[in-house]
C-alpha cells in the first residue's frame, strides 16, 4: 500500500468538507420538497428587513419617554403644539412658533426646488445633446456634496444682503406686489425666504438627479408611441414620459421632503431665529431643528425645557412620517393606472 | 400627379457613416397591403420609419431622396412633420401601450390634435377598439390599465390606438414578431380586414406571412430594394436569385 503525499490528504480532506457543506444545503433545498421553503434566505433575511422598523419604532419610542415630562406637566401639556409663544424662564413651552416656521420654510423650498429640479431633469432627459448632459449631471452631483455649513455661509454672506438692498425694495416698490399680505416688510434679510430659498438650493441635486433616473428609465418605445401619434417632444415629455416616471419622480419628492423638514446648519444662519410666528416671506422665523440645535446645551437649567425640546423632535419625527405617508398615498393614487418605473 | 397615396423616389439613408439604404425607389397603392421583407438588418425599418419620418430624432440619421404622401415631398423643410405623423399611423414590433387605462390610451392621440368633446371621444374608443377587435374582449374593463392586457391584445389595442386618429396609412414593423401563433393569426387577420379603408405597410422577416397578407412585395436586402412586385408574382417565380435563396429559407 502507498502512502499518500501530503496534498492527496489535503484534497481528500477538502472534499469531504465541500461534500459535507453541499449536502447540507441540498438538505435545506429539500426540505419541503417540492415546493421547498428557501430557510436560509427567509430567515437570513427577515432579520435585515425587520432591523428598520424596530429602529424607527425605538426611536419614536424614545423620543416619545423623553417628551413625556412636558407633555404631562400642568404647564405643559399637548397644548403646547399649538402655543405660539416659547419662554422657558416663565414656564411657556409652546412650540407652535416652531412647527410655523418649519412648515414655511419647507413649503418655500418645495415651492421652489420641486418644479426647477423636475423641470431641469426633463431638460436634462429628453431635450439635452448626450455629452452636455454627462457634464451638467456631473455639477449638479457636485452640488449634493457641498456641506451644509458651507451652503450656509454663502446664504449668510450673498443671499441674506441681496434679499435686503435688492429683492425687499423691488417688491415693496412694485405697486403691483405691495399690497400683497405675505410680501410685507420690513426686513434685514434674514427671513423664511433665505431659509427656504438655501433649501431649496440643497434640495435641488437630489430632487435633479433621482427624476432624471427615473425618466431616463422610462423606455423608448413609449416616446416614439406618443412621437408616431404625432404628438410634439413637448408633449411626449409632459403627457407620457413624466407621467410614467411618476412614481420616480415621486421618490425624489420624498426624498427631498424628508431632507428639508430635517435640514438645520443652512437655515439656522439665515432664518434670523426670532420667535415670532411668519406672516410675511421677509418676516423672520425659528424651524424646529434650529432651537434644538440652540439650546439644547442650556436646556438641562430646568427638566421640562430639556423634555420641551425632545417635543419638538417629536413632532419634526411625527412631520416628517406624515409627509412621506402622504406623498406616497399621492403617487400611489397618481399611478393606480400603471407605471413602468 | 402623383397616382399613388405614397411614392419614395431615390431614397438614401445614412447612420453616421453607415449607408443603410441605397437609391430605394417604390411605391405604395391605396387600400392594399405591402410587405417589406428582407433579413435582419437590411434596412427595412429604417425605410418604414423613414415614411413617418420617426428616424429624423436619431443623431447622425441623414437622408436624400424624396418620399411623396398625397402629392408632396413630406421631407420638405416646411412640412408639419407633426400633422404628417397624425396621418401616417405606426405600429411597433412590441406591444407598447401608454402606463395609462384603455381608454386614456385611446384618447390621447385624438385629445393632443383638438378633440375635447367627450361624446365624440367616446365614438372614437368604441370604433378604434371595434376596428382592430378588441372592442368584445375589452367593453367592460375599459377604465383598467392597459398594461394588464395579454401580449396580443396590448398589441391590437396599440393598432387601436394607431387608428384613433384616423391615418389613411398604417405603418406596421413585425407586429406579430412577439406574440404567440394565435394572438399572430388574430393580427394577421385583422391586417386582411384592416386594408379595405387603410393603405398598409407592413415590415416583417417571416415570408410565409408577408405571402399569406400582402398583395404587394418588396425584397430589401443590404440596403438595397432586390425585387418589387405583385406578391403572387414574387412568391410563384421570384426574379432575383437573392430573393428565391431568402423566401426558400437559405438567406435569412
Amino acid at each position: 500500500m502507498v502512502m499518500p503525499t501530503i496534498r492527496e490528504t489535503l484534497a481528500a480532506w477538502s472534499r469531504q468538507i465541500s461534500e459535507r457543506y453541499e449536502s447540507l444545503s441540498m438538505r435545506l433545498r429539500r426540505l419541503k420538497d417540492p415546493a421547498h421553503v428557501d430557510l436560509a434566505g427567509r430567515i437570513g433575511l427577515f432579520i435585515p428587513a425587520t432591523t428598520a422598523i424596530l429602529i424607527i419604532v425605538l426611536i419614536l419610542t424614545f423620543l416619545w419617554y423623553e417628551s413625556m415630562p412636558i407633555l404631562t406637566s400642568d404647564v405643559g401639556g399637548p397644548a403646547i403644539f399649538l402655543e405660539p409663544t416659547w419662554d422657558p424662564n416663565r414656564d411657556l413651552f409652546g412650540i407652535g412658533v416652531f412647527i410655523a416656521g418649519s412648515l414655511v420654510c419647507t413649503g418655500i423650498a418645495l415651492g421652489v426646488a420641486l418644479p426647477v429640479g423636475i423641470g431641469a431633469a426633463i431638460f436634462l432627459s429628453e431635450f439635452c445633446p448626450s455629452h452636455l448632459r454627462d457634464v451638467l449631471r456631473m455639477i449638479i452631483e457636485m452640488m449634493a456634496a457641498v456641506p451644509s455649513i458651507v451652503y450656509g455661509l454663502w446664504a449668510y454672506t450673498v443671499m441674506v444682503p441681496w434679499i435686503r438692498d435688492s429683492v425687499y425694495p423691488a417688491v415693496s416698490s412694485n405697486p403691483l406686489l405691495a399690497w400683497v399680505p405675505f410680501l410685507q416688510g420690513p426686513t434685514n434679510g434674514y427671513s423664511a425666504l433665505a431659509g427656504g430659498l438655501i433649501l431649496a438650493i440643497m434640495l435641488l441635486p437630489t430632487v435633479v438627479s433621482v427624476s432624471d433616473d427615473a425618466l431616463r428609465s422610462v423606455p423608448r418605445s413609449l416616446r416614439e408611441a406618443s412621437l408616431a401619434l404625432g404628438a410634439s417632444e413637448s408633449e411626449t415629455a409632459l403627457k407620457v414620459v413624466l407621467r410614467a416616471a411618476l412614481p420616480g419622480v415621486g421618490a425624489a419628492i420624498v426624498l427631498s421632503l424628508g431632507r428639508a423638514v430635517g435640514e438645520t446648519m443652512a437655515v439656522l444662519m439665515v432664518t434670523g431665529n426670532s420667535l415670532t410666528i411668519p406672516y410675511s416671506l421677509f418676516d423672520p422665523c425659528y424651524v424646529m431643528t434650529s432651537i434644538i440645535t440652540n439650546q439644547l446645551g442650556y436646556a438641562f437649567v430646568f427638566p421640562l425645557w430639556r423634555s420641551a425640546l425632545f417635543a419638538v423632535a417629536l413632532v419634526l419625527m411625527l412631520m416628517s412620517i406624515c409627509f412621506t405617508a402622504i406623498a406616497k398615498v399621492l403617487i400611489w393614487r397618481g399611478t393606480r393606472i400603471g407605471a413602468v418605473v | 400627379m402623383y397616382e399613388y397615396r405614397i411614392e419614395v423616389k431615390d431614397l438614401n439613408t445614412w447612420f453616421g457613416e453607415k449607408h443603410v439604404l441605397k437609391n430605394i425607389t417604390c411605391y405604395f397603392e391605396d387600400n392594399s397591403v405591402t410587405a417589406i421583407m428582407g433579413p435582419s438588418g437590411c434596412g427595412k425599418s429604417t425605410l418604414l420609419r423613414s415614411i413617418n419620418r420617426l428616424n429624423d430624432l436619431i443623431p447622425g440619421f441623414r437622408l436624400t431622396g424624396q418620399i411623396f404622401f398625397a402629392g408632396s415631398n413630406i421631407y420638405d423643410p416646411d412640412r408639419n412633420v407633426y400633422e404628417l405623423r397624425k396621418r401616417i399611423g405606426m405600429v411597433f414590433q412590441r406591444p407598447n401601450p401608454f402606463p395609462m387605462s384603455i381608454r386614456e390610451n385611446l384618447t390621447f392621440g385624438p385629445r393632443l390634435h383638438g378633440i375635447k368633446d367627450e361624446d365624440e371621444l367616446e365614438r372614437i374608443v368604441e370604433d378604434s377598439l371595434r376596428k382592430a377587435a378588441l372592442w368584445d374582449e375589452v367593453r367592460d374593463q375599459l377604465d383598467s390599465p392597459a398594461v394588464h392586457l395579454s401580449g396580443g391584445q396590448q398589441q391590437r389595442l396599440c393598432i387601436a390606438r394607431a387608428l384613433s386618429v384616423d391615418p389613411p396609412v398604417l405603418l406596421m414593423d413585425e407586429p406579430v414578431s412577439a406574440l404567440d401563433p394565435i394572438s399572430a393569426g388574430k393580427i394577421e387577420d385583422l391586417i386582411v380586414q384592416l386594408k379595405k379603408e387603410y393603405t398598409i405597410i407592413l415590415v416583417t422577416h417571416n415570408v410565409q406571412q408577408a405571402f399569406r397578407v400582402s398583395d404587394q412585395a418588396a425584397f430589401l436586402y443590404m440596403g438595397e430594394l432586390v425585387e418589387f412586385d405583385k406578391t403572387k408574382r414574387i412568391a410563384v417565380a421570384p426574379e432575383d436569385p437573392r430573393t428565391e435563396a431568402f423566401i426558400t429559407g437559405r438567406i435569412g
